[in-house]
């Protein structure tokens, strides 16, 4: 069994931040993170991102999971990463079950961040399983990472941020994107990503559904029906496009499993796009010592996942014995960030959301 | 198919490897995913289902979904999105839970 | 509206556009950035304090013509790629546009390319006339395209293939590129009527339809006229294509 003051869950931009704010309260930190590189979903987004600088906005994610990184490795006495590391079992002991490439190992830690991130929403129609139908996490993973094409042409199921932005990102790729399609009469991603694909001269088509997608051992093609402004399928407006993959960019959903073993007390909130834990205003869950950042804490974005990061780095320091010598300012500098970022109208359902995801009885 | 040009990232491919598909010599980079060199090789089909014999590809390439399963120098139910290519890899098509075809 | 296309409106375009004084002095951003969004690099790119602060991130970035010297420097640091800067005092009858491009391979400078507008529609040739990729473009390079000037608010894109190129055919009817109305104009035939007349382009059985617009574009771009200046030659009667049957006097049911 190892030891440690901080464990933190996931390497992503939260996991990341946290650990650097933590190692610089002092304390001992192992990062653990099932891939094979640090950064998350950063690793796969080379576009430039929004925000402001103190989150690094106008830089690429790829090269902010590399500022991250290098930051990382000022603190190489205090941060232990741990990589291929997948956390299997988390109970109420708060021992973490690690699986690294089949060896079990057990970890137990004073305080613990858990920063796993989301995972994607799968979709129902008839054939939703041929070869061809990926997600878009995989679609991003196949050609930003390993720089395979995903195919010759793709639809593209979802408008929000993602299913925009993955679009562009095939369009730089060389691969051809036929459409974008999304249920609702608007498009839910930011309009400068939908302008920079229609000047492409790629479709962005609101209003739209696929029925079926057709193929006897990977997809060829799919059948799309237009939808009113109820979102009820128009019946005879049923039409094909030939592709050989779809790509759905539905939104993701938060990968709570660990909080779930341990017990935390968990919500539904649309608004945070699925079941989150409930959290006091310093991210502390229901259960003392066990804090949680980043998008397993609710869909937002990088920006704010960094934010969180940071804060809960911060206070899950200082409840293992390390008080930040700028604790008291950098705390409010994270609250002032987190609300400025969501601040703006765009942010109005994630406030909604976070307003039901407080603790009642706020700690700290 | 390999993208060979791209505005923003470089690749940094490891040596190329020989491996075989169901018996079939194909090339792929070491280190990369063998689900990786087997798409770019155009083969999207990696297995079919256990209960409706349905064709199955991957789907998360991150080693959440199982839907990739193959077998691995005769090791069934390997997870080839996340597992890495080395020189002279056996891979094979996996029916159901861990039978060769 | 933009919500449901991606395109901005007429409005939206307009809200931005500089009156027209400003335009014709020099270069000068177009922040073609609608809606509010937790966003600033713009604001904090700009070193000419020529975009207003935005004291909540969420602002939409509002541009002072006048303190802005269309230096470009906001176009590789807007994650949106939103911003452009047009020139409409690169020439007489021309104007730069300078556009974001994060597309493999790269126009060459002083090769020609189609400009396209903001849904992808090929609007006119353009001239590559510099093409900006150092560090601080951070692989967000900038391509500067000439463009007539009244395309400078419409031209927002590019594609590599030259759609306007020696081989296009103009005149589907009668089979005549866009080379051979090029050397007619070399040769110095300035109007409509006389290039109609010497190539048979816009004698065919639409009589011009089809070809005149684009005949007329390039005797624009060659002669450097505004297209308002180039004289259209009268319709021949009849105006409206009737089948050779009726002008023989038989009827309409074959
Ligand atoms: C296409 C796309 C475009 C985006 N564009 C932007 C943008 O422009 N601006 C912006 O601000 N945000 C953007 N985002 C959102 C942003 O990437 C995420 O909000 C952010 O990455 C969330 O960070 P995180 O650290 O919470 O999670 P992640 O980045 O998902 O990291 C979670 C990490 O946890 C690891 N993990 C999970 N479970 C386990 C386990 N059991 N054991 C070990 N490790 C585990 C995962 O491997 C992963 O590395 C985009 C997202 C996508 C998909
Ligand atoms: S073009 Fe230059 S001066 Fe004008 S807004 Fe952009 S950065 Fe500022
Ligand atoms: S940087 Fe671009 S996208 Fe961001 S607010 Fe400014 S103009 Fe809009
Ligand atoms: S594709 Fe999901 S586990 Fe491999
Ligand atoms: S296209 Fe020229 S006359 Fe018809």
């Amino acid at each position: 069994m190892i030891h440690t003051e901080i464990a933190i869950v996931g390497g992503g931009p939260a996991g990341l931040c946290a650990a650097i704010k933590a190692a610089e309260s002092g304390a001992k930190v192992i990062v653990l993170d099932r891939n094979s590189q640090l950064g998350g979903q950063l690793i796969k987004q080379t576009h430039m991102f929004f925000g402001s600088q103190k989150q690094y906005a106008s830089h690429r994610g790829i090269d902010i999971a590399n500022i991250l990184i290098s930051k990382l490795e000022d603190y190489k006495d205090k941060i232990t990463v741990m990589l291929d590391a997948t956390v299997i079992g988390l109970y109420e002991d708060r021992v973490l079950t690690v699986d690294q490439g089949g060896k079990y190992i057990k970890i137990k830690p004073d305080t613990l961040i858990i920063a796993t991130g989301a995972s994607e929403k799968f979709q129902a129609f008839p054939n939703n399983d041929l070869p061809g139908i990926y997600g878009a996490g995989a679609v991003q993973t196949l050609m930003n990472v390993y720089g395979v094409a995903p195919g010759e042409s793709v639809f593209m199921v979802g408008a929000g941020n993602i299913g925009l932005i993955v679009s562009y990102q095939l369009m730089q790729a060389g691969i051809k994107v036929k459409g974008v399609i999304c249920r609702g009469p608007k498009f839910g991603g930011y309009a400068v990503h939908a302008s920079k694909l229609r000047r492409l001269g790629v479709p962005v088509m609101p209003s739209h559904k696929v029925v079926y997608a057709h193929g006897k051992d990977k997809l060829e093609r799919i059948t799309l029906i237009k939808l009113d402004e109820n979102k009820k399928e128009i019946p005879g407006t049923e039409f094909d496009i030939e592709v050989d993959v779809l790509c759905i960019a539905t939104g993701l959903t938060p990968l709570a499993e660990l909080l779930w073993q341990m017990g935390c007390e968990m919500k539904y909130i649309s608004e945070l796009s699925g079941h989150v834990p409930l959290r006091d205003k310093n991210l502390m869950t229901s259960l003392d010592g066990i804090y949680v950042a980043g998008d397993v804490a609710g869909i937002e974005e990088a920006s704010s996942a960094m934010v969180e990061g940071s804060l809960a780095g911060l206070c899950a320091a200082k409840a293992a014995g390390h008080i930040h010598p700028d604790f008291e300012a950098l705390v409010a500098d994270c609250h002032k960030q987190l609300y400025d970022l969501r601040s703006g109208p765009e942010g109005e359902a994630i406030r909604k959301g976070l307003s039901k995801a407080e603790l009642k009885e706020v700690g700290l | 198919m390999r993208i060979e040009q791209h505005p923003i990232i470089t690749f940094n491919k490891g040596r190329k490897v020989q491996f075989t598909f169901d018996g079939k010599v194909y090339e792929g980079y070491e280190g990369e995913p063998i689900a990786a060199a087997l798409h770019d090789a155009g083969i999207r089909v990696l297995g079919h289902t256990h209960k409706l014999g349905r064709p199955r590809g991957f789907y998360c390439a991150i080693g959440n979904c199982s839907s990739c399963l193959m077998v691995v120098n005769g090791k069934p139910n390997v997870r080839v999105c996340v597992e890495k290519l080395k020189e002279g890899m056996a891979v094979e098509t996996q029916i159901g839970r861990g039978d060769i075809k | 509206m933009l919500e449901r296309t991606g395109v901005p409106t007429k409005e939206n375009i307009e809200s931005v556009t500089p009156l027209k004084e400003r335009l014709s002095k020099g270069p000068v951003a177009i922040i073609e950035c609608f809606q509010e969004i937790p966003c600033n690099p713009c604001y904090t790119s700009c070193k000419k304090g020529a975009i207003k602060e935005l004291i909540d991130i969420n602002d939409r970035p509002i541009l002072d013509p006048e303190k802005c010297n269309g230096c470009g420097v906001c176009i590789s640091n807007c994650p949106g790629l939103a911003i452009f800067v047009v020139d409409e005092s690169y020439s007489e009858t021309e104007a730069l546009v300078k556009i974001p491009y994060e597309f493999v391979p790269l126009p060459k400078e002083g090769s020609f390319v189609t400009g396209l507008d903001r849904e992808g529609k090929p609007v006119c040739r353009a001239k590559v006339e510099k093409v900006l990729n150092t560090k601080a473009q951070d692989r967000t390079p900038v391509v500067s395209l000439i463009v007539p000037k009244e395309f400078s608010m419409t031209v927002r894109f590019l594609s590599l293939n030259d759609h306007y190129s020696d081989n296009t055919i103009v005149c589907r009817c009668e089979e005549i590129t866009l080379g051979e109305i090029r050397e007619y104009i070399r040769r110095g035939y300035q109007s409509l009527e006389e290039i109609k007349r010497i190539s048979r382009a816009g004698m065919g059985p639409c009589q011009g339809r089809t070809c005149s617009q684009l005949i007329m574009q390039e005797l624009a771009a060659a002669t450097g006229k505004r297209l308002s200046e180039i004289k259209m030659s009268a319709f021949r009667p009849p105006a409206v294509p009737i089948k050779l049957g009726q002008l023989l006097g038989g009827d309409d049911h074959e």
